[in-house]
This record gives C-alpha cells, sequence and structure tokens, in this order.
C-alpha cells in the first residue's frame, strides 16, 4: 500500500515536473468530491474524446487543397481551450503557435503543429491513463484521497 | 414562495428568502461548445452552490431563456461558438432577457475584451477559469437588479406580467430580487385565456401587492394613451402626467407606466431587429433573403407584437385597429376571414421577418372580425405546437426564407397587429426624428448615432433606455446599443423562420434526452414544455451516481427550493440541489431535475444542430414584450416604411 502511494505521488510529481499537467489539474482534482467521486476522469474523458474529434478535424481541413484556415484557427482554437482546461499543457502550448501559423498560412507550418500536437495528446493521454490506473489501486489497496 | 393560484403574489417571501441565502442557489445558464470547459465550469458553479444550467450550442441556450423566462439569474457564454458568435447571444439575452451575460475565452486579446463591453457583457473572463472568478459573478446579478430597480416603472410593470405564474394573474414582485435581474418587462409567457376582452376592460386594482389585475389596452384606450403622450410631448411623457391627461377611471399609474414601456421596449427591440437585419452580419443567406426595408419593420415587429398580443394586454382589436392606421385604411377594412387567420397566426410564427408590409395590404380584409382566441397566447402555444404542421404547409420556403415571396406568404395576424403596432410607434418617433433619421440613412452604419439621437427624443424615458441595455455601468450602453442592432437581431431574425421547429426541437430534445420529467411547468407552450426533457437522463445517469452516493453532502442548497419551486418551476432548477437530494430526482415531483451537462453535452451533433435552425420566434411570440420598440429609430426602417404609407387618422394622432 505504501509503495503504491508513493508510487502515485513521485508519478504525479513526475507529470507536473515535465510540464505535461499544470496547476489547472490540481484544480480539477480540487472540484471532486463525494457528489461527483469520478469528475477528474469524467472530465478527462471528454476532453480524450473532443481532442480526437478536433485532431481528426484539423487532418481533414490541412488536407484541403484550399485549406480554410478560419475553420482549421477555430478548432485549434478550441483544443487549446480544453486542453489548458484540463491542465495539459503542452498541448496547450503546441496550439498557441498552430494557432500562429495559421494566421500566417503557413500550411507547413500547420502541418508540423499537428504532427507535434498529436504527439503531445498522445503522450498526454498516455500518462493520464496511467495515472488514473494508479489511483485506482491506491484506492482498491484502501487509500483515499483527502477531499478538499 | 409564489403561489401557482391566481391570487396574491407572495413575492415578499419569496425576496426574503433569497436575501437570506443570497447567492445560493443562483441560477446560472452557461453556454460553450466546448464540452470540458462546460463540464469544467459547470462544476466549479456546482460548488460555489449555484444552480448550474448548460448548453453547447447558443440556439438552444436562446431557446431555453425565451421560454423559460424569469428562470436564470445570469448566463456564460462562450465567445467563440460555431453555431452563434458569443457577441451575438450577447446582445440578444441583453436585449430580450436584460440578464447579466459573462463572457469567457481562451483568447484574451484586449480588443476581444472591448467588443464584450461594448456587447454589454458585465464581465469577461479568460480561460481556464479559475472557481474563485467564479464565485463572484453574483455580484452582477444584484448590480443589475438595483440598477433596475432605481426605474420608478419598474415596479409598475409588474403588475402587467408575471414570472412564474402559469395560469395565475399577476405578480407583484416588484421585490422580487432574484428575477429583478430578468428585466423589467415580463409579459406572461401563457396566461390569458381569460384575456379576450373587448375594449376598455379595466378592472379596479387593488392597492399594492395583492394581486393587480391586468389592463387591456384597447383601441380606445390605446389612443388615449398615444394622444396623451403627443400631448405631453415625448420628453415629457411620463407616466403620471400620461394618466393623468388619460382621465380613465381605474387606470393606474403603473398600468400606464408599465404601457408605455411596452412600447419602449418594442421599439428599440425593433430597431434592432431591423438594424441588424439591414447590417446581416452574420446572418446565412438563407434566411435573409431579400430584405426590404418596408417590410423589415413590419416583420420584425410582428414577433413582439405578437408577443405582446400574446400577453393579452395589447387585444388583437388595437393591434388590428393600429396596423389599418399604418395601412392608411380604416380598420374595418382588414379582416381576415377566420379560417385564414389561424392560419395566417401560424404561418407567422414561423415566418421570418421579412413581410413586406405592403402584401400585408395586399390581403385587404378587415382584421377587425378576427376572434380574439387568435391572439391568445394559448392559441399561438397551438400555433407553435402545429408549427410543424404549418411548416410542412408552407413548405420549406418559410423554413428558411425570411422574406416572404408576395401574396403567396401568407401573413399571420399578429404580423399585421405587429405591423400596425409597430407602425403607430414609428410615427410617434418619426415626426420628431425623420430629419435625423433620414440624415442618417445616408450615412453608414446607423445604429449608434439612432440610438444616441434616438433616446432623448423617443418616447421610451430615457432612464428606462439604457436600463434595459445597460449591464452593470457600462457606459458604452449607447454604442452598445448600437452595435446592438447590427448582430443581434440578425440572428433573432433569423430564428424566425424557423420557429416551425419549435415542435421539432421538442421532439429532438426528446430524442436525445428522455424526458423523464412529466411535469410540464413550462407556462406557455405546450411543446415547449416538453423541453423539459432537457432533464437528461444521460447526464442524469452519470449524476445519479454521485448523488446516490452522496447524499446530504455539505453543499445542501435548501434555501434554493422554495424559491424556484414556484408556479413556473423551471427545468433546470437547482440540479445541484437535486443531486444532493437524492429524492429530489424522482421525476415527476415537479422539480425536474435536469442535468444540463448532459443535456449539453451533446455529442452527437446532427440532432442537436436542428436547434441551429429550431428558432425561437415561437418561444418569442409568447414571451414578454421585451423586446423594444426602436424601430422607428432605425433609418433605414422607418422612413421607408413612413414614406410607404399615408398615416392613417389614428397616426395623425401623433403628429404634433
Amino acid at each position: 500500500m505504501e509503495q503504491i502511494q508513493r508510487k502515485l505521488a513521485e508519478y504525479t510529481a513526475s507529470l507536473y515536473n515535465e510540464k505535461i499537467l499544470d496547476e489547472q489539474f490540481i484544480q480539477l482534482q480540487q472540484l471532486q468530491d463525494e457528489s461527483n467521486p469520478d469528475f477528474v476522469v469524467e472530465v478527462v474523458s471528454l476532453f480524450f474524446e473532443d481532442s480526437e474529434r478536433l485532431l481528426n478535424e484539423l487532418a481533414k481541413a490541412l488536407n484541403q487543397t484550399n485549406v480554410d484556415f478560419k475553420k482549421l484557427d477555430a478548432h485549434v482554437h478550441q483544443l487549446k481551450g480544453s486542453s489548458s482546461s484540463i491542465g495539459a499543457q503542452r498541448v496547450q502550448r503546441v496550439c498557441i503557435s498552430f494557432r500562429n501559423y495559421c494566421d500566417d498560412r503557413n500550411v507547413e507550418g500547420c502541418l508540423k503543429c499537428l504532427q507535434q500536437v498529436k504527439i503531445e495528446y498522445t503522450l498526454v493521454k498516455n500518462k493520464l491513463e496511467t495515472l488514473f490506473k494508479l489511483e485506482k489501486q491506491f484506492v482498491d489497496a484502501g487509500g483515499s484521497f483527502p477531499v478538499v | 414562495m409564489v403561489s401557482m393560484s391566481g391570487d396574491v403574489a407572495t413575492c415578499k417571501s419569496e425576496a426574503t428568502v433569497v436575501t437570506d441565502h443570497f447567492p445560493v442557489g443562483l441560477r446560472v445558464l452557461v453556454v460553450d461548445d466546448d464540452v470540458v470547459c462546460l463540464r469544467i465550469i459547470e462544476q466549479m458553479l456546482r460548488r460555489c452552490n449555484y444552480s448550474v444550467t448548460t448548453c453547447t450550442q447558443a440556439m438552444v441556450a436562446l431557446n431555453l431563456l425565451r421560454e423559460k423566462r424569469g428562470t436564470f439569474d445570469i448566463v456564460l457564454s462562450d465567445v467563440h461558438m460555431p453555431d452563434m458568435d458569443g457577441f451575438k447571444l450577447l446582445e440578444l439575452v441583453g436585449l430580450e432577457m436584460d440578464l447579466p451575460v459573462i463572457m469567457m475565452s481562451g483568447d484574451g486579446r484586449t480588443n476581444l475584451v472591448m467588443r464584450g463591453v461594448q456587447h454589454g457583457a458585465c464581465d469577461y473572463l479568460i480561460k481556464p477559469i479559475r472557481d474563485e472568478e467564479l464565485k463572484n459573478i453574483w455580484q452582477h446579478v444584484v448590480r443589475k437588479r438595483y440598477n433596475s430597480s432605481k426605474e420608478p416603472e419598474c415596479s409598475g410593470s409588474l403588475d402587467d406580467n408575471d414570472r412564474y405564474k402559469r395560469g395565475s394573474d399577476d405578480a407583484e414582485c416588484a421585490s422580487s430580487v432574484i428575477e429583478g435581474a430578468d428585466g423589467v418587462l415580463k409579459p406572461q409567457k401563457k396566461k390569458r385565456e381569460a384575456k379576450e376582452e373587448e375594449d376598455t376592460e379595466m378592472e379596479n386594482d387593488d392597492p399594492s401587492t395583492t394581486k393587480k389585475p391586468r389592463v387591456v389596452w384597447s383601441v380606445e384606450l390605446h389612443q388615449q394613451f398615444v394622444s396623451a403622450v403627443n400631448q405631453l410631448g415625448i420628453d415629457k411623457a411620463v407616466p403620471k402626467r400620461i394618466l393623468e391627461l388619460m382621465n380613465v377611471p381605474g387606470l393606474t399609474r403603473e398600468n400606464v407606466a408599465s404601457h408605455l414601456q411596452d412600447m419602449q421596449k418594442f421599439r428599440l427591440y425593433l430597431k434592432r431587429l431591423s438594424g441588424v437585419v439591414q447590417q446581416q452580419g452574420g446572418l446565412p443567406s438563407t434566411f435573409c433573403g431579400p430584405i426590404e426595408q418596408n417590410s423589415e419593420l413590419g416583420s420584425l415587429g410582428r414577433f413582439d407584437i405578437q408577443a405582446l398580443a400574446a400577453s393579452g394586454q395589447i387585444p388583437p382589436e388595437t393591434l388590428t385597429a393600429l396596423h389599418a392606421e399604418l395601412l392608411g385604411r380604416s380598420t374595418s377594412n382588414l379582416v381576415l376571414p377566420a379560417v385564414e387567420q389561424q392560419n395566417l397566426l401560424q404561418a407567422s410564427l414561423q415566418q421570418a421577418k421579412c413581410i413586406p408590409v405592403d402584401q400585408v395590404m395586399a390581403y385587404g380584409q378587415p382584421l377587425l372580425k378576427c376572434p380574439p382566441s387568435i391572439s391568445n397566447s394559448k392559441h399561438l402555444s397551438q400555433a407553435i405546437l402545429s408549427a410543424e404542421d404549418v411548416h410542412s404547409r408552407f413548405g420549406s420556403q418559410r423554413a428558411k426564407n425570411i422574406c416572404l415571396g408576395p401574396s403567396s406568404n401568407p401573413i399571420g395576424l399578429a404580423a399585421l397587429n405587429s405591423n400596425m403596432l409597430m407602425a403607430m410607434m414609428q410615427q410617434q418617433q418619426w415626426q420628431k426624428q425623420q430629419q435625423m433619421e433620414l440624415q442618417h440613412r445616408q450615412s453608414g452604419p446607423p445604429e449608434v448615432n439612432h440610438s444616441i439621437n434616438v433616446q432623448p427624443s423617443c418616447l421610451v424615458l430615457p432612464t428606462q433606455l439604457p436600463g434595459n441595455f445597460q449591464v452593470g455601468d457600462s457606459p458604452a450602453s449607447i454604442s452598445r446599443s448600437g452595435s446592438l442592432s447590427k448582430s443581434s437581431v440578425i440572428d433573432y431574425g433569423v430564428l424566425s423562420p424557423q420557429s416551425n421547429n419549435s415542435s421539432g426541437v421538442v421532439q429532438v430534445l426528446d430524442r436525445e434526452l428522455k424526458p423523464e420529467c412529466g411535469l410540464n411547468r413550462l407556462p406557455s407552450g405546450g411543446s415547449l414544455s416538453r423541453s423539459c426533457s432537457i432533464n437528461a437522463d444521460n447526464s442524469v445517469g452519470l449524476q445519479l451516481h454521485n448523488s446516490s452516493s452522496a447524499f446530504g453532502s455539505s453543499k445542501q442548497l435548501p434555501a434554493l427550493i422554495p424559491n424556484h419551486l414556484g408556479s413556473s418551476v423551471p427545468y433546470y432548477i437547482n440540479s445541484s440541489q437535486v443531486l444532493d437530494q437524492g429524492h429530489m430526482r424522482n421525476p415527476g415531483v415537479g422539480k425536474c431535475a435536469s442535468i444540463p451537462s448532459r443535456f449539453a453535452v451533446d455529442e452527437s451533433d446532427s440532432p442537436m444542430c436542428n436547434f441551429n435552425t429550431a428558432k425561437i420566434c415561437l418561444e418569442e411570440t409568447k414571451v414578454k414584450q421585451e423586446p423594444n420598440m426602436n424601430v422607428m429609430e432605425n433609418a433605414k426602417v422607418g422612413p421607408a416604411i413612413f414614406q410607404k404609407f399615408q398615416p392613417g387618422d389614428l397616426m395623425s394622432v401623433f403628429s404634433d
């Protein structure tokens, strides 16, 4: 149990250290309570779904012969918004550069950013899934998180 | 708690409760297409002990706001949304419902924030939003309320409106704190079956807090009103003096004030509608066909007129007469056969703004004989219910085209009524401002100018006008109203033609969200009440887990319940409370615990897309007479109509 706890703590710390997550994620965790015990998982799942949809849209949009930068920008904006809401800092950062390329109507730059966003997204997704797994182990082992 | 009977309003107690526990239970509507943000904000608001309703689409939000007026205290809206610009929504909400609106965006650039201010936002939050920021949003509600309540007319108007009441009369909720923010004029949505009085039907009103009988502004009465106003002159037309001049026994200053405000709001609203239509900012081309200036005025006003008519305070006869005057005919000439009327009414409900006035004239049938029931809000509701039928009857053309073609387009009786009323109001203004308007018409977007020019001279008491739009202490209220006309109304108008979907909307809702709540609290349109299905079971599913496991959580909001469980229990009410009190979740208990989050989380785009097109015009008709009547101010529209029609006798009354 202690082992799990430690593992969890370390893992969580690393996420913050590597800037995969930021303080906003902590806010999210604080919002979880008895009446919403799975809040974080719920929101993160929403994020995954939404992001995957957006990434598809982005790919599609960039695939056009005449790239609609406005639409592209709108999608990126949304991705930026949702990633910032849950604290997926790196994803958010890439989105910011992505938007700049959109403003410049730079297809190359956009494509590059799309690649990057996908990478960062996959990374944060994996990390979060691991985190949840660890948390579950922790809880199953009898641990509990302090309720704010 | 507001009683459901028609008797004495017990707003006082409501106010008391509110005060004690405020801001607990503040009813917030959040609109954001980003489901992640939406969920997070919802949770944050719940933690603040607010009552939260969420939407992913602006149109849906507008529908909600329109259907359930008085059930929200404040709106939070994202700036960037696919179906409607957040600023547009902001304007519309401010215009129609007079609720404080807070904008949110991940983009915090100054120019955007500035736009927010200009459009009347009371605040602008930058994402990601922290819960501390949300804790104090109640201040905007209070502030607005205080600003509104400064108006002496405020309480006056209340006697003609009722908020929660479904079938009951009146509501002397001058002290209704929470509701105050909703604005001053809230014509009842439904009611009024009893409404079909003829002419000067005024019951003597009881003093103060007791139920105030509703005054029906018959043609004669309205004429008297108008003459009094003209006699006094726009600037001096205060309710008290108007009342004195009118010298009508039994009429109170409050009645007059309320009527005055109705007119004002309507005019202003129309102005914005037409102004926006002119701009064509975000108006999809399908919606905005060739809009003729002269027709806009009539058509735009129609819905408001419908609302007015629906409220029963301005009986069809009056509106008919007004219209007749506008068209330069005697009222006896304009009567539609009963059969047509129903059709027209339904059609008008769906139809958009652009109903050329001259086409209205084409009917050339006396309007006066229209059965009172037509304008009855009940019928409006029915019309709404059958909107689909009507819609299909009239074909897709109706659905999409704002501008009705010639004669083939039936025009609702209400439309005619609205035209009349509008025209009447126009006339008043035009007499005074014709020069100005002509002038402005030449220049570019005149909205801002108009707003500024109009205010002093318009019938609206200066203090009231800004009150409608002013959010907090926005100094930019004037310019804001200008911009309002630019963008807000466009959508509003756009909504109109799609109104047939109200039932469609409902149905979609039903599909999406199992309507577990059998309690139809929605006052008017029965069909709309089904939107109670917003008691999304989907989300409920999720929430239920929580609630079942988390009873008696510390976040109890007992105080809220009584407040909101008034006669018109809003659907979205207290979702959080419902959660907390698991038993409340039982459907059919009236408090349809809606879990807006799921409802809002509209995963499947297609069904919800209907909402985009599901226009709210139907709701509008049932809703209060909030829209302002500034049509006259819009140079583009006003003079056009003015020129088009000769002022009738009634109109001439207005000329000084």
